[in-house]
C-alpha cells in the first residue's frame, strides 16, 4: 500500500459519508414539509429571493445562449444548405439540454450560494440556536421554505430561459441572418414534441435539478462549521457539488427519458 | 445515558442535575456534576473561562446531551423528551445568548414579536402592546424599527433580553448578560432581572464573571471549576469563605487550584532550550 492510500481512502470515505448525510437530511426535509406549511409567508419570501431575483441573470444568459447557438448553427448548416432547420435545432437543443442545464448551473451560482451563505451565517451567529430555543423548528422554518422555493422556482426560471433563448435565436436567425420567419416557426412547431421536449426536457429535468441544487445548498448551509472560513468553503462546495450533480443527473435523466 | 428515578417536581428545585459527565473533543468538561437550582430564585454560575458554563446552559435546555448523568427541569428528564416535548418545555424557558443572536432579517420589533407570532394567535394590537411593553422595560421602545446591524452590542443584548422575557417564562437562562453594557444600562438590566424574579417568581440562572453585579441580584452563587462545583453560597460572603478556589477566582490570582494555563508540555523543551547543543 502506498503512502497516499490512507489519505485517498479517507477522502472517499468522507465523500460517501457526506452523500449519506445529505440523504438523511433530505428525509428530514421531506418530513418537515407538512410542518412548514404554516410558514407559507417565509416560503413566498424565499420564492421571491431565489426566483424573481434570479430573473435578470436567467433572461440575459438565455438571450445570449440562443443568439450564439443560432450563429454557430447557421454557419455549420449553411455548408449543407440546411439553414432553414436552424430554428428547429436551436429549440431542440435548448428545450432538451441547454435550457435545464444552464439554468440549473446559473441557479446554483446565483441562488444556491446565497442560500448556503445565509444559513451558514445564521448558524455562525447563533440565530439557528436561538430559533431552537424559541421552540421554532429551524428545519421547518429555515430549510424547507428555501428547498420548496428552489423546487418551484427552477422550472419557472427554465421556461423563461428557454423562451429567451428561442427569442435570441429568432433575433439572430430571422432579423439578422435573414431566415424566413414562417420557416423558422413552422419547422420548430413541427418537430418539438410537448411530452418529450417540454414536459420531459424542460419541466422534469429542471424540477430534478431544482431539488438537487436546493438540497445541496441548504445541506451545506446547515452543516458548515460556524466560522467565516467554514462559510466560504461551504459556499464553494455548493457550486462544485451542484455542478457535478447537475451534469451527472442530466446524463442519467437523458438516458432514461430518451 | 443513565436514567435515575424521576424526582418530585415541587420540592423547591426547578433544575436538578445529577452525575453530569461530558467529554468534548477528548477534554472532560463535567465530571459527575451535581447541582440543584432552586425555584423562584436568582442563581449565578461563575467560573473561569472555558470551564463549561455555557455548555451547562445548553445541557439544561437540551441543545446538547451529556455522556452520562441526568438533568431534570421541572421534574422532566431533558434527555428523555421527544422533540415536541422539548419544544413545549422550551416555550417556558427564556434564553439570553452571549452574542444576542438576533434574527438579522427582522427589525427590533419583529425580533421581540417573533416568539409570540410563532406560538400564539394573539391579535396584532395585543402583540404590538406586549412587544412595546417589553421594549419599554429594557429602555428601547424608541428603537423598535431599527435593524440589528444598527444597534450597539449593549443595545442588541437588551433587545435579546426583551425577546427572552416576552413570554414571561418560568425559567430564564442568562449567558453573560452584563457584557458590553454601560453603567446605566447595567443598572437597569440588574433591576429588571430582580423585578422579574420578585414580581413574577421567575427562576433565573445567570452565567457571569461580574461579582459586583452578581452580588446585587443573586440569591445563590456556584463556582464551577474542573467540571465540578468547587464552592457555593451567599454572593455577599462567598468571596470571603476562605477556600483556595474562591480566594484565587475573586482575587484574580494566577497561581492556585484554578489553572490559568491550558495544559501544555514543558515550556523550555518546546522553546528548544533543553537538550540543545551549548
Amino acid at each position: 500500500m502506498s503512502a497516499r492510500e490512507p489519505l485517498r481512502t479517507n477522502v472517499v470515505t468522507q465523500s460517501l459519508a457526506q452523500i449519506g448525510l445529505c440523504g438523511l437530511f433530505l428525509l428530514t426535509l421531506l418530513a418537515a414539509i407538512p410542518r412548514s406549511f404554516r410558514y407559507l409567508r417565509e416560503t413566498t419570501r424565499q420564492l421571491w429571493f431565489v426566483g424573481a431575483m434570479s430573473l435578470t441573470i436567467i433572461m440575459v444568459c438565455g438571450l445570449f445562449v440562443g443568439m450564439v447557438l443560432m450563429l454557430q448553427l447557421y454557419h455549420v448548416l449553411s455548408i449543407f444548405g440546411g439553414t432553414s432547420a436552424s430554428g428547429m435545432v436551436v429549440a431542440l437543443s435548448v428545450y432538451r439540454e441547454l435550457g435545464p442545464v444552464v439554468t440549473a448551473l446559473l441557479f446554483a451560482g446565483r441562488a444556491g450560494t446565497a442560500i448556503t451563505a445565509e444559513i451558514g451565517l445564521m448558524r455562525a451567529t447563533d440565530q439557528i440556536s436561538a430559533m431552537e430555543m424559541m421552540a421554532v423548528d429551524p428545519i421547518a422554518y429555515v430549510a424547507t421554505p428555501r428547498f420548496l422555493a428552489g423546487l418551484i422556482a427552477m422550472p419557472l426560471l427554465c421556461c423563461v430561459f428557454c423562451a429567451m433563448a428561442v427569442f435570441g435565436g429568432h433575433l439572430v436567425g430571422v432579423t439578422w441572418l435573414g431566415i424566413d420567419n414562417g420557416t423558422f416557426w413552422s419547422n420548430m412547431t413541427a418537430v418539438v414534441d410537448v411530452r418529450t421536449d417540454i414536459v420531459n426536457g424542460v419541466l422534469l429535468k429542471s424540477l430534478a435539478f431544482g431539488a438537487v441544487v436546493s438540497l445541496i445548498a441548504v445541506f451545506q448551509g446547515f452543516t458548515t462549521p460556524p466560522t467565516s472560513e467554514g462559510v466560504a468553503y461551504a459556499t464553494t462546495r455548493t457550486v462544485v457539488a451542484s455542478s457535478i450533480a447537475i451534469l451527472a443527473l442530466d446524463f442519467v435523466l437523458t438516458a432514461f427519458l430518451m | 445515558m443513565t436514567q435515575p428515578a424521576r424526582p418530585p417536581a415541587d420540592d423547591g428545585t426547578l433544575v436538578r442535575i445529577r452525575g453530569l459527565t461530558t467529554v468534548l473533543n477528548g477534554k472532560s468538561i463535567f465530571d459527575a456534576l451535581d447541582m440543584d437550582i432552586p425555584r423562584g430564585k436568582v442563581t449565578a454560575i461563575m467560573g473561569p473561562s472555558g470551564t463549561g458554563k455555557t455548555t451547562l446552559l445548553k445541557h439544561i435546555t437540551g441543545q446538547m446531551h451529556a455522556d452520562a448523568g441526568s438533568i431534570h427541569v421541572d421534574g422532566r428528564n431533558v434527555a428523555g423528551l421527544s422533540r415536541e416535548e422539548l419544544y413545549k418545555l422550551r416555550e417556558g424557558v427564556g434564553y439570553l445568548f452571549q452574542n444576542s443572536a438576533l434574527l438579522t432579517d427582522f427589525d427590533v420589533f419583529e425580533n421581540v414579536a417573533f416568539p409570540l407570532r410563532q406560538h400564539t394567535k394573539l391579535p396584532e394590537v395585543l402583540i404590538r402592546n406586549l412587544v412595546l411593553m417589553k421594549l419599554q422595560a429594557v429602555g428601547l421602545r424608541g428603537a423598535a424599527r431599527l435593524m440589528p446591524n444598527e444597534l450597539s452590542g449593549g443595545m442588541a443584548r437588551r433587545v435579546a433580553l426583551a425577546r427572552a422575557i416576552v413570554f414571561d417564562p418560568q425559567l430564564i437562562l442568562y449567558d453573560e448578560p452584563f457584557v458590553g453594557l454601560d453603567p446605566v444600562a447595567l443598572n437597569q438590566v440588574l433591576k429588571l432581572i430582580r423585578t422579574l424574579n420578585k414580581t413574577l417568581g421567575i427562576t433565573s440562572v445567570l452565567v457571569s464573571h461580574e461579582l459586583a453585579a452578581v452580588q446585587q441580584i443573586a440569591d445563590h452563587v456556584m463556582l464551577l471549576s474542573n467540571g465540578k462545583v468547587v464552592a457555593q453560597g451567599d454572593p455577599k460572603t462567598i468571596a470571603d469563605d476562605g477556600s483556595p478556589w474562591t480566594r484565587q477566582f475573586f482575587g484574580g490570582e494566577a497561581d492556585g487550584p484554578i489553572p490559568f494555563r491550558y495544559p501544555a508540555g514543558d515550556y523550555a523543551t518546546e522553546l528548544g532550550f533543553v537538550g540543545a547543543p551549548k
